[in-house]
């Protein structure tokens, strides 16, 4: 091109700008790269983040027990994928590893094949210990029940709760909206898979979001009110539940990570559970964490430096210094109650909205 | 099914669901509650002292209008004994501003309060009109302009009047767009600031002392030491404003700014009011958000254990904020588009810089690539050479454990030195005066200033008015 100013030593822009021996495949950012590179860099990306788990952070005999919640989504497989890579060069390093992975799968009960996927999963990562859990586990986990029985109560009378059908599904037809729906299953996932990791004395807990998964979260907490939890919630080794939470995946884009699945061999496709559309999208149906995936699903493809520094900037906030002894914390959330919950009230602000979306008075 | 009563008195029907927690109300219920909402959020915040001198920015739109209908109403029932005046800035927008303009002067006629016009005109010598002529549509967004000069101009049209404090009418819808667009940008100072209801200068430095702008027009020999700007309608809803409006048969001019927004605000607009419609209280709990990070924000003004308002300092460009309603935005995406450019930039400098750090994992990875890849093993070591050439230039690590070989050297360590730039602390916001215009500024060139010389530099000697809006 005339006029252009060439770099000094040319780069041959048909190959893979980092090997510059393949075809590219695919543009990362604003590179292109072939498969092995991309590979490489999907790799590199998430074993960045598990630098604290590294054999020499483990005493000999000693492996860290990490808890990895499997959606079964692509997200969640292509952690575990490369996290059992991972594990087997430790292995074949050091005649040891430096964490060993606990899996579990919750089942919402509400995307069929997912029993079947689950042990698929279980036969092509086998080094891994694996169990599954009911999500209505979570409603008879401790302080639960009294926190929801005044909206099992809402319920008509002449439809007694249990029995014929599931306490779940008769606990969220009470709830004002969708969102309070997605909401509350949110919570109550958490609060089983905190409660799985602590019960298995698991060290940590292992989350898949992508970088723009926590650019959606960044942007649905704040619309819910929930703001001030963000960087205790989304902040790598921050345990506002009692444990550490880590998001190894945090650096990478959802599509990135999907176009790994098929790069993958034997392709990941066939493992991963894909998300039923949804019917009819209406306003009514549409939940804040809906809005916000679609946002971002746009943001992300013109503009996905923009969604990562979304990430990056919540993350630059100050975890809120807690004074354990005397705060207080929702009791379904977890979120220290002072400044963000009205006088004697149990339950934060974002979780009066999830029960009743208007404010008494 | 029968119509509903009003909730509050009982007895009129219910005309009116508020968007903000779904209470049904008569209309003069709604009337007295929105009023009592608004002299809550003075209150509460201690926005006024008694007499004390306010200057209301009024634009013609509803904002702006209801804010002044509804001081005036509550000065006179509390007795607050305000001294209210309305100070409107002509930025010299034909067919926006000239019309919004007179709406601004029947309601000086109907409120009776003084109204005084600040013009960018006159101020800068450049219109926006003018402006948007010169830069064009497209490129750096006409809000740029219009913000950073609106708030000199509001600024120095309150110094002019012997006012220390200007009310805006930003409202909810506006201060959640804010936050929302603050985390778009990743900008965290405006995130510290942009929700408090008070913002104000320092005091005790002076403006307007040194020259003034080369241009045509000055303003000249004001001196001021701190305009406080606050936002009484924060908490309430466009659309409550709008019904507001309404209910009092307020006058006011309707139509949106013509020229483009940013296309950050824009964005964020667009998902504030999907948001309302999923769930209307989310513009509250947006505002709430705001608050509450602001006092995470590292070294914010704001700081946190305060439960008084405090008034935070501003900067240039917080005035654009829901300045200009436009969303007929013809470059959208240009400002969005720059700044991944800028962001992709960093992050590419990042990565020739860290990935360096992490020595296992790339070795990991081409030892169980090799089996599978048919990927040469000499393009593998080149990468792992050129890796490690790269760390030996800039960081001390001890030699790693992976398989060096002849470092080459590639395009990637050119890049590297971008990092040193990046390394760089940002410099610290110390305000001074503009050398120029004597403005408050933390650059020893205001923004409007810096505006103005590009624009003067470009504006053809002759000063033939150029027509339309080219380029
Ligand atoms: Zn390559
Ligand atoms: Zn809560
Ligand atoms: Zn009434
Ligand atoms: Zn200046």
């Amino acid at each position: 091109m005339p006029g252009r100013r060439q770099p000094p030593a040319a780069v041959d822009t048909t190959l893979c700008r980092r090997c510059q021996a393949n075809a590219p495949t695919i543009t990362v950012r604003t590179e292109p790269l072939c498969s092995a590179c991309f590979a490489k860099y999907v790799s590199t990306k998430i074993i960045k983040r598990m630098e604290s788990f590294r054999v020499r952070h483990a005493e000999a005999g000693k492996e860290r027990l990490l808890l990895l919640p499997l959606s079964l989504g692509p997200c969640s497989m292509v952690l575990l994928h490369i996290l059992s890579q991972h594990l087997s060069v430790q292995a074949e390093k050091s005649g040891r590893t430096g964490y060993r992975l606990l899996a579990l799968f919750i089942d919402d009960g509400a995307r069929e094949g997912s029993a079947a996927l689950f042990e698929r999963v279980k036969e092509r990562y086998p080094m891994h210990t694996y169990f599954n859990l009911p999500l209505s586990d979570a409603l008879s986990l401790e302080g639960v029940p009294e926190l929801l029985s005044p909206l099992n109560q809402a319920t008509p009378p002449n439809n007694p709760p249990s029995t014929t059908t599931d306490p779940l599904s008769t606990l969220l037809s009470t709830l004002p909206s969708a969102t309070s729906r997605a909401d509350l299953l949110h919570i109550l996932l958490r609060k089983l898979v905190v409660h799985a990791a602590q019960h298995h004395a698991c060290e940590a807990v292992l989350w898949a979001d992508s970088t723009t998964r926590l650019a959606e979260r960044t942007l649905a907490e704040t619309a819910k009110g929930r703001g001030f939890t963000l960087p205790s919630s989304i902040g790598d080794g921050e345990a506002p539940h009692g444990l550490p939470f880590y998001y190894p995946m945090r650096d990478l884009l959802r599509k990135e990570i999907i176009s790994f699945t098929s790069l993958v061999e034997p392709g990941l496709d066939e493992m991963i559970l894909r998300d039923v559309p949804k019917a009819a999208v209406s306003t009514k149906n549409t939940t804040i964490d809906d809005l916000m995936k679609q946002y971002f699903a746009s943001v992300e493809r013109e503009f996905p430096s923009i969604v990562a520094n979304v990430v990056r900037t919540t993350g630059k906030l100050k975890v809120p210094a807690l004074r354990e002894e005397v705060e207080e914390h929702c009791e379904l959330c977890d979120a220290p109650l002072r400044g963000h919950a009205p006088e004697r009230s149990r339950l934060c602000y974002g979780c009066i909205r999830i029960l009743r979306q208007a404010p008494a008075g | 099914m029968p119509p509903h009563l009003c909730q509050l008195c009982h007895t009129s029907r219910a005309q009116i669901l508020r968007p903000k927690n779904h209470a049904r109300l008569c209309a003069p219920c709604f009337i007295s509650t929105f009023e009592i909402e608004i002299a809550s959020t003075i209150t509460t915040s201690h926005l006024f002292h008694p007499g004390e001198r306010i200057a209301i920015g009024a634009s013609g739109g509803k904002d702006s209008t209801v804010l002044a209908s509804v001081l005036q109403t509550l000065n006179e029932r509390h007795g607050w004994g305000l001294d209210l005046v309305l100070l409107s800035i002509d930025e010299g927008i034909t067919g926006y501003r000239d019309h919004s303009l007179e709406a601004v002067k029947r309601n000086s006629a109907e409120l009776g309060l003084p109204l005084s016009i600040v013009s960018y005109e006159e101020l800068y010598g450049w219109s926006m009109d003018q402006v948007v002529a010169q830069v064009g549509r497209g490129g750096k967004g006409n809000c740029t302009y219009c913000g950073v000069f609106r708030r000199q101009a509001l600024d120095r049209g309150a110094a002019g009047l012997g006012v220390r404090h200007v009310v805006t009418g930003h409202n909810a819808d506006d201060v959640a767009e804010t936050v929302v667009m603050n985390l778009l940008r990743g900008d965290l100072p405006r995130l510290g600031r942009g929700t408090s209801v008070v913002t104000s200068m320092p005091s005790a430095v002076g403006m307007g002392t040194g020259k003034e702008w080369e241009g045509k027009g000055r303003v000249g020999e004001v001196a001021c030491t701190s305009v406080k700007r606050s936002k009484p309608l924060m908490w309430a809803y466009e659309k409550e404003i709008v019904l507001y409006a309404h209910h009092k048969k307020l006058d006011y001019f309707s139509t949106e700014c013509i020229y483009s927004p940013e296309a950050f605000r824009g964005s964020a607009r667009t998902l504030i009011k999907n948001l309302e419609r999923i769930r209307p209280e989310s513009i509250m709990d947006v505002v709430r958000s705001g608050i509450d990070m602001a006092k995470l924000v590292p070294n914010a003004e704001g700081g946190p254990g305060s439960g008084k308002p405090e008034a935070v300092q501003r900067d240039a460009g917080e005035d654009a904020e829901g300045g200009c309603g436009g969303s007929n935005g013809e470059d959208a995406g240009g400002e969005m588009a720059q700044m991944e450019r800028k962001l992709q930039q960093d992050e590419q400098a990042e990565e020739d810089g860290t990935e360096t750090e992490i020595k296992i994992p790339t070795k990991a990875v081409n030892g169980q690539r090799h089996d599978r890849d048919t990927q040469t093993s000499a393009t593998a070591a080149a990468l792992t050479s050129n890796v490690n050439g790269q760390d030996h230039d800039r960081h001390t690590h001890p030699p790693s454990n992976t398989t060096t070989t002849v470092p080459i050297r590639t395009k990637q360590e050119k890049k590297s030195n971008r990092k040193a730039t990046r390394d760089t602390p940002p410099p610290k916001q110390r305000l001074g005066q503009c050398e120029r215009c004597g403005y408050l500024s933390s650059q020893a060139v205001c923004k409007a200033c810096m505006l103005l010389e590009g624009l003067n530099k470009a504006r053809p000697r002759t000063g033939i008015e150029v027509g339309g809006a080219g380029g």
